[in-house]
Formats: structure tokens, C-alpha cells, sequence
């Protein structure tokens, strides 16, 4: 009786109704004792008409998954949404999608439900993840009513907390990526930057296995420590 | 609609990274050359992987190899251990573009050699399945791969030769420059230097021979402990003789580029314990003996053949040749390749065949000055221990003879000499292709009308009969009369456009056993599942092989060298060449195993074998030297518009 009120309420609070196939996704993950190497982890990244959250949308999803330290190309995401009203002109040249593109894209719906499936529950990495997960999130929530968070980790601090030595000429991706000397096929398309960002994500994971880092448990607490030590220089 | 029409691509593309990776693989060998969809293939199915400096790539300690990869940034480094104190080398480098471990991945085995990453180091991967699907569909892949196998079996075939070193306790093998094992500075005299001062003399270099030169260094002769010892022994002369006139003249030279294999097979031809080493101009620079060979392959080549051809008794002859397979035992086993052993019975054939003559010229000379002439195999120096005598006399009339008076002569001695090679275990030749039949024991001008007949008739027949006849050599006497025959026969058929076309017609006659699928076709008059390594393996690359050479003037008569000779050429792409002497010598070389295998088991040579048999790593080389032989078929028919 609760349970359905709550849903009743869920419902009125978003626009659409809950998708019944919502109710067969997996939980997400939460750190634990999983091993980095039999895990699964997305790496992802968005592509976005702005930079302002609360009224920016989503227009492109790129994703990879790693598992057995390897970025697996049969197990990739690559898709632009469908967001004919939106006004792109702003962000166009950035990311090279144009209004043509966009119309061809998926059902917004579909293509987060398929997301979603897809995404497993399994954790997931972005370069600034903040600004990925804030975005996905709220994207989630207003077009599905999908309110459970992933595990993220974000992938600019993984760098720096792995190679402190390492002085990249700046804090972005490009920076790191051609401090590792990566070629990113084509910058600003949400599928490779993704790429990129899992090659740094391997670099990271190879690093931290020889430092003896083999659990999601122990990969967050590393970050953790990192960020209060970054946070107390800060100060 | 067609995947590949823009349309539908446009509307259905591929994902970015994949796009990407196509992009990147399109820039290097051999996916340049293949189709977009086989690219899409390997792009889909594979995984990138990233290795820190120094992290093992791939191990020998791994098993078998299970995927095939290809660098996309970085550097790999093969590493192998030395035999002294765990200190590694670098064996190869593979850089961005560049595939690995194909010999491995081919043989379904473990990689011989540490695969390391040098610097960060990305591969890309695909697994078996992947792998196989792109080998059998893509046709440029297939042909990269086999490539890159042989060029890879090379340095399996060196690591084995390594490995079999070791446990001899030398350090190279036979296919080392002369050079490394030479004696710089050998001990020297001129000819008329007292015997007693040149023995003086070695005696204070403590070594057991000199070298005579002239004013130039040209070496004159050569004298020996051993011939100190005839020398005493026999009283032959004081020890006051001038050393020029007791020293074996002419002494063999070879050149320092020359490999220790040339020199032992000198030394088995002719008897001798020593080899100079000469400059381009003749003149001396070095020494190789006998026992400098033997040191570091310590197979009793020079010796066996030396027992051979001092022989007295055709007894001892057929004795020794159970050491003759003993050897080949040993050398396949210390993995000399197919080509050295096939060389080696050729000699100590042809020294068996020399020490027969000579036996039987000995008891009863004919009168009458000949050649022997052998054809076919051993024409070709390709003989096995599977052997057919095939031979024939070209014989000098003598002054006021007949042609057929001096055949009567010859036809009695040529008689028991067929019938002691056959004692020796060369089996008799089953059509009659033997020095005693009245047809082969020919004068130099019959030889060239047999020719004439034979070229301008070109019957079925004789198109059979060429690749026993216009294969031959001369094992015993004097060569001169041969060359000259030779001479004119080449003339004739380079002249001889029909000639040349029929012989091609006839050379694809025989097709490598290959359906279709790629699957083995089996031989036709053998067991169920059986292959014939000399009719449908060998032959096709032996008869294309001589209407290549025939018709471009190549006197030699070895499939190998005539191969070596067409790409020098410029008939044959040297890569082409290469591939299809590897596919020729690795069939040979399953053969001759088989052939050894049987022996061990007491039971009769055949060229037949089950490919089931074999180990995969053999089985796939084995269909693999077959598609090289229908490349090598193909080219016949596009020349001759067959």
C-alpha cells in the first residue's frame, strides 16, 4: 500500500510514468571487495548543448566498458538523442552534431532505457564526472523517473592521485591524454572522448595494481584520501 | 539494400571508435589491402589493452597464445635468456602497425620469446575465433600472415639449430660465415722450403699443417701431418725435398663469406681435412680444418664420407650406409633444414656412386672414357633416402672405334655397377632409366640428337620423361662433355616457344592437394586419407620450377638454386621466391621426418602420410606450402596463357 502510494507519488513528481523495464535493472553497484579485474566499469561521456545544468540537455552518449583490464570494443555505447527543439546552434561546432544529426537520433526514452540496461548497475567513470553524472542524473530522472545513483568515479582525480609526479600542462583531458601521448581520434565526440578517457583509466589501473589497489573498496578510499589531501593543500 | 551503400551507412554508421580503429588499422600492413568489412570485423572484436613500461606482454610460461595483437602505440621487445649467468637479449623490436606472434598464434603454441612493453605501450586485440575468420576470409590477411609465419619459422628453425648447439656445447651452427671459424694467419711456406724446416715449423706453431704460397699468397699446395706420416712411412722421399714437390696441390678455397656448411660439404666431396680461406682475389687469408668444424657440430660428416670413398670392398659400402641414415637422424634432429640434409645424402650418394665406379674400374676398365650422368632427384641433389637410380653414360669414342664398339664395352661394366648401387639400397629404376640400357649409354653427338628428337617431338611421353632428363649432373668423370651438351639442349629450348608451353601445360597437370575449402584433397591412388609429399606436394614447385629455368637459360638443376636464380632474374618477385623455397623445403622437411620415422620403425619408405597425423602446427604449414604451390602454378598459367 505504501510501496504503491510512493509510486503514485513518483509518478505525479515526474512528468512520465515509471517504465516497467526499469523494474528489472540490476541495482548498482556499491564499492566493495569486487576485484578491479573481474569488474565491469563504464567509462563515459556526454556531449551537452551548455554548460548550465539546470537548463542544458543531453544530445549524445558515449561509453565504453572495461573489464580484465581491457577496454572490450564488442561492448561499446555510441548515440546521439533525438532532441529536435532544442536550440544546438550554441554548442555545434563544439562537438560537430548538427540539427540533421539530432533529428536521426533515438527516442530520448528508448535510448536512456537501453542506457540503462546496457550500464548494468556497473560503475562508471567520466573526466569531471561531476558534470557528467549531474546531467545524466537529472536526464534520468525527468525522462524515466529513475532515481538510483551509480557508483562514479571520476577519472581527473584518478590521474594526479596515481601519478603525482606527473606534470601534464594542464588538469583536462586533452592534457593528460597527450601527456601519455594518446591520440584521440575525434575530440568533443562523446564516444571518443570516451575512449580516451578509458586509456587513461587503464593507464590508472595498471598503476594502481602495482601499488597493490585491487578492490572498488580500496580504489574509492584511495580517492577519498587523495581529494582530503589536494583539499588540505588547497586551504 | 547493400551494407555499403552511403545510404545506408549514413544511416546506420558505424560507431565512432570503431571508425576510428578501422582508420588506424587502414594505415598499416595488411590491413591497406583489405576490405572494409573484414577491418569493421577486427574492429568490433577487439580489446585494447595498455601495458606499462616493462610489463610482460605475452610469456612462454603462458600456454599456447590465444589471441593475435597489433600495437597501436609503444613499442614491444622480444627477450630471450642467454645460456650464461640470466643476462637477456633483445630479440626483435615491434613498433606501432605491427602484428604479433603469428608463428605462435599459427602453431597453437606458446611464444618462444618474453613478449615485453618498452615505454607505455597499447595493443589491440582480437582472440582465435576472430583471428581465424579474418584468415579465412581475407586473402590479403592470409598472405601477411603466411608470410610473416615463414620469415617467424626461420628464426624457430635458428632457435632449434640454437637449442641443439648448446647441448653439443659449440656456439654457432653451420650457417655461419666461414670467417668465424677460420684460422687468421695460417702458417705458411714457399715451395722450396725443405720438408724437414716446414715440419720445424709447424712444430713451433704447434699446428698440423702448412700452407704453401707463391710470392702473391696465392696457396699452391698444402702438406700435412698425415702426409708426413705417408711421407715416412712409405719413403716416398728424403726430408731435405723440397716441400713443393711432396705437398697436395690445388688445395680447396673457399671464400670468407662462404658458410661452415659449404665448407664441410667440400671436405665430404673431396676427401679433405682442410679448407683455405681466400679473399676475392685469391689470396690467402685464413685456414678452416676438419676438427674446427667438428667442434662445433659434431656430426661425423667429413669422416663418413671420407670411410665411403676409401672403401675397398662394395661390402663395407652397403655397410655404411646405416651410418648414412644414422647421420640424417642426427642432423634432422639437431634441426638442420630439409635443404643441408637433402644436400648431405646427395654428396654421400655421389660418393658412394664415385667409390662403385671407381671399385669396379679398378677390377675391370671398359677402355673407354665416360661421364656418368645421373637424372632426375639426385640430378637435381634432392635425393632422400627414398631413391631410384636414375642414370645414364656420355661417353667419349675412343680413336678407331665405333660408337657401338665402345658401347659393348661400356654396357657389361655399366651392368654390375646398376647391380651394386642396388646392393647400396639405390633401389633399380623400375623404367629402365639405367646406364646399362643400350638407349642411355650415349656419345656426346647421340646425346644431342636424343635431344633434338626429344625436344622437337613432344610427345606425352616424353613431357614425363622431362623432368627425369632435363634434370642431370655429372657425378663421376670428366664434366666438360656435359656442360657442352647442356649447352646446346638450353639453346634449343629457349628457342623452342611449343617446347616451353607444353612443358608448362604438363607442370599444372598436377595440382597441390587442395580443395576447394582449403581442405586437403587426398591422393588418389594411395590409402584413404592419404597425401603423396613427392607427386602432390613436391612436384608441382620441381616441374615449375624447371620451365622457369629452362626458359630463361638457368643451367642449374636444384629447384632451390633455380628458384634463387629466377629471382636474381628478375622472373620471380624475390618475395615470391622466398615464399615458395620455404613451402618447397617445408614439405621436404615433413617428408624426410616421415621418412625417418618409418626407418625407426622397420618398416618401408613410402611419400605417402595422413595429415592427421601430423601436429596442428605441421598440418597448417603443410596447407599452407600447398596454397604456395598453387600461387606458383598460377604464374606458370598466366605466363603461358595456359
Amino acid at each position: 500500500m505504501i510501496n504503491s502510494l510512493k509510486q503514485l507519488i513518483g509518478r505525479i513528481g515526474s512528468k512520465g510514468a515509471k517504465h516497467p523495464r526499469l523494474e528489472d535493472l540490476p541495482p548498482p553497484v556499491v564499492p566493495g571487495e569486487q576485484s578491479l579485474t573481474d569488474c565491469r566499469l563504464i567509462v563515459l561521456d556526454l556531449e551537452t548543448t551548455g554548460l548550465n545544468q539546470s537548463k542544458d540537455e543531453v544530445i549524445a552518449i558515449g561509453a565504453v566498458a572495461i573489464q580484465d583490464n581491457a577496454v572490450d570494443l564488442s561492448d561499446q555505447f555510441d548515440l546521439v538523442l533525438r532532441r529536435p527543439e532544442l536550440d544546438i546552434s550554441e554548442t555545434v561546432l563544439i562537438h560537430g552534431i548538427g540539427p540533421e544529426a539530432l533529428t536521426r537520433g533515438h527516442e530520448t526514452e528508448d535510448a536512456l532505457l537501453h542506457l540503462l540496461e546496457w550500464m548494468n548497475g556497473d560503475p562508471v567513470l567520466a573526466y569531471h564526472s561531476a558534470f557528467d553524472q549531474s546531467f545524466l542524473e537529472r536526464t534520468l530522472r525527468r525522462k524515466l523517473a529513475y532515481t538510483k545513483s551509480h557508483t562514479w568515479f571520476d577519472v581527473a582525480d584518478l590521474m594526479p592521485a596515481f601519478f603525482p609526479d606527473s606534470k601534464p600542462s594542464g588538469h583536462g583531458l586533452d592534457d593528460w591524454a597527450d601527456h601519455f601521448g594518446l591520440e584521440v581520434s575525434a575530440r568533443h565526440h562523446a564516444a571518443a572522448d570516451a575512449l580516451a578517457t578509458a586509456e587513461l583509466t587503464l593507464v590508472a589501473i595498471n598503476q594502481a595494481q602495482k601499488k597493490g589497489i585491487s578492490t572498488l573498496k580500496a580504489l574509492s578510499e584511495r580517492l577519498k584520501y587523495y581529494r582530503r589531501l589536494r583539499d588540505v593543500h588547497r586551504h | 539494400m547493400a551494407a555499403s551503400s552511403p545510404a545506408t551507412s549514413r544511416d546506420n554508421p558505424r560507431p565512432q571508435n570503431t571508425r576510428a580503429i578501422m582508420a588506424f588499422l587502414r594505415e598499416h600492413a595488411p590491413f591497406t589491402s583489405m576490405d572494409e568489412n573484414h577491418l569493421a570485423h577486427f574492429a568490433e572484436h577487439a580489446s585494447l589493452r595498455f601495458y606499462a613500461d616493462g610489463d610482460v606482454v605475452l610469456s612462454p610460461d603462458e600456454g599456447p597464445v590465444t589471441r593475435f595483437h597489433i600495437v597501436k602505440q609503444g613499442r614491444i621487445v622480444g627477450e630471450r635468456g642467454s645460456l650464461k649467468d640470466g643476462e637477456t637479449e633483445t630479440t626483435f623490436e615491434i613498433s606501432v602497425g605491427e602484428c604479433f606472434p603469428l608463428a605462435a598464434l599459427i602453431g597453437e603454441r606458446p611464444t618462444h620469446t618474453l613478449h615485453r612493453a618498452a615505454g607505455d605501450t597499447f595493443c589491440l586485440s582480437i582472440e582465435n575465433d576472430a583471428f581465424i575468420t579474418l584468415l579465412s576470409e581475407s586473402e590479403a590477411f592470409r598472405d601477411f600472415c603466411i608470410r610473416g609465419v615463414s620469415s617467424l619459422l626461420d628464426q624457430v628453425n635458428q632457435n632449434i639449430q640454437s637449442n641443439a648447439m648448446v647441448s653439443m656445447g659449440g656456439g654457432s651452427s653451420l650457417d655461419t660465415p666461414l670467417e668465424r671459424y677460420a684460422i687468421r694467419n695460417p702458417i705458411v711456406c714457399s715451395p722450396d722450403l725443405p720438408v724437414r724446416k716446414a715440419v720445424a715449423r709447424m712444430h713451433e706453431n704447434s699446428v698440423g699443417s702448412i700452407v704453401i704460397t707463391n710470392d702473391t699468397r696465392h696457396p699452391k699446395g698444402i702438406f700435412t701431418l698425415r702426409d708426413l706420416r705417408t711421407l715416412v712411412a712409405e719413403e716416398r722421399a728424403p726430408l731435405d725435398t723440397p716441400i713443393g714437390q711432396v705437398m697436395t696441390p690445388d688445395p680447396c678455397c673457399l671464400t670468407a663469406e662462404a658458410d661452415a656448411f659449404e665448407a664441410a660439404m667440400k671436405m665430404a666431396e673431396f676427401h679433405f681435412s682442410h679448407v683455405c680461406v681466400v679473399d676475392d682475389d685469391g689470396r690467402l687469408i685464413g685456414m678452416v680444418s676438419e676438427r674446427d668444424l667438428f667442434a662445433l657440430q659434431r656430426v661425423d660428416l667429413v669422416n663418413l664420407a671420407r670411410t665411403i670413398g676409401t672403401a675397398n670392398h662394395l661390402r663395407t659400402l652397403v655397410s655404411l650406409r646405416t651410418d648414412v641414415s644414422r647421420l640424417v637422424d642426427a642432423m634432422l634432429a639437431h634441426g638442420a633444414d630439409s635443404g643441408q640434409v637433402v644436400k648431405i645424402i646427395t654428396t654421400l650418394n655421389d660418393v658412394t656412386v664415385r667409390r662403385v665406379l671407381e671399385l669396379n674400374l679398378m677390377k675391370n676398365d671398359p677402355g673407354v672414357p665416360f661421364t656418368w650422368l645421373t637424372f632426375g632427384s639426385e640430378g637435381r641433389q634432392e635425393q632422400t633416402l627414398l631413391t631410384d637410380q636414375d642414370n645414364g653414360i656420355l661417353f667419349v669414342t675412343p680413336d678407331g672405334m665405333s660408337e657401338d664398339q665402345a658401347r659393348e664395352k661400356l654396357l657389361p661394366f655399366a651392368e654390375t655397377v646398376t647391380k651394386e648401387l642396388a646392393e647400396c639400397g639405390f633401389t633399380l629404376c623400375k623404367g629402365n632409366i639405367m646406364a646399362s640400357n643400350p638407349k642411355l649409354c650415349l656419345s656426346g653427338d647421340e646425346w644431342d640428337e636424343w635431344f633434338l628428337r626429344f625436344i622437337d617431338a613432344s610427345t606425352p611421353q616424353n613431357l614425363v620423361y622431362s623432368s627425369i632428363f632435363l634434370d642431370m649432373r655429372a657425378v663421376f668423370g670428366d664434366r666438360a662433355p656435359l656442360d657442352k651438351l647442356l649447352d646446346k639442349v638450353l639453346t634449343r629450348i629457349r628457342k623452342n616457344d611449343l617446347f616451353q608451353k607444353m612443358l608448362a601445360g604438363n607442370a599444372v597437370q598436377r595440382k597441390p592437394p587442395l580443395t576447394m575449402f582449403r581442405n586437403f584433397r587426398y591422393a588418389p591412388d594411395g590409402d584413404r586419407k592419404s597425401l603423396d609429399l613427392k607427386r602432390q606436394g613436391l612436384a608441382p614447385f620441381v616441374e615449375a620450377a624447371r620451365v622457369f629455368a629452362l626458359a630463361n637459360g638457368v643451367a642449374q638443376a636444384n629447384t632451390l638454386e633455380r628458384m634463387d636464380q629466377l629471382a636474381k632474374k628478375g622472373v620471380f618477385d624475390p618475395k615470391d621466391a622466398n615464399a615458395w623455397k620455404e613451402a618447397y623445403s617445408l614439405i621436404q622437411a615433413i617428408r624426410m621426418r616421415s621418412h625417418q620415422e618409418l626407418l625407426n620403425r622397420n618398416e618401408p619408405l613410402s611419400n605417402y602420410i595422413n595429415p592427421d597425423d601430423l601436429n596442428p602446427l605441421d598440418r597448417r604449414i603443410l596447407r599452407e606450402s600447398f596454397r604456395q604451390a598453387q600461387r606458383l602454378q598460377q604464374k606458370l598459367e598466366v605466363t603461358y596463357q595456359l
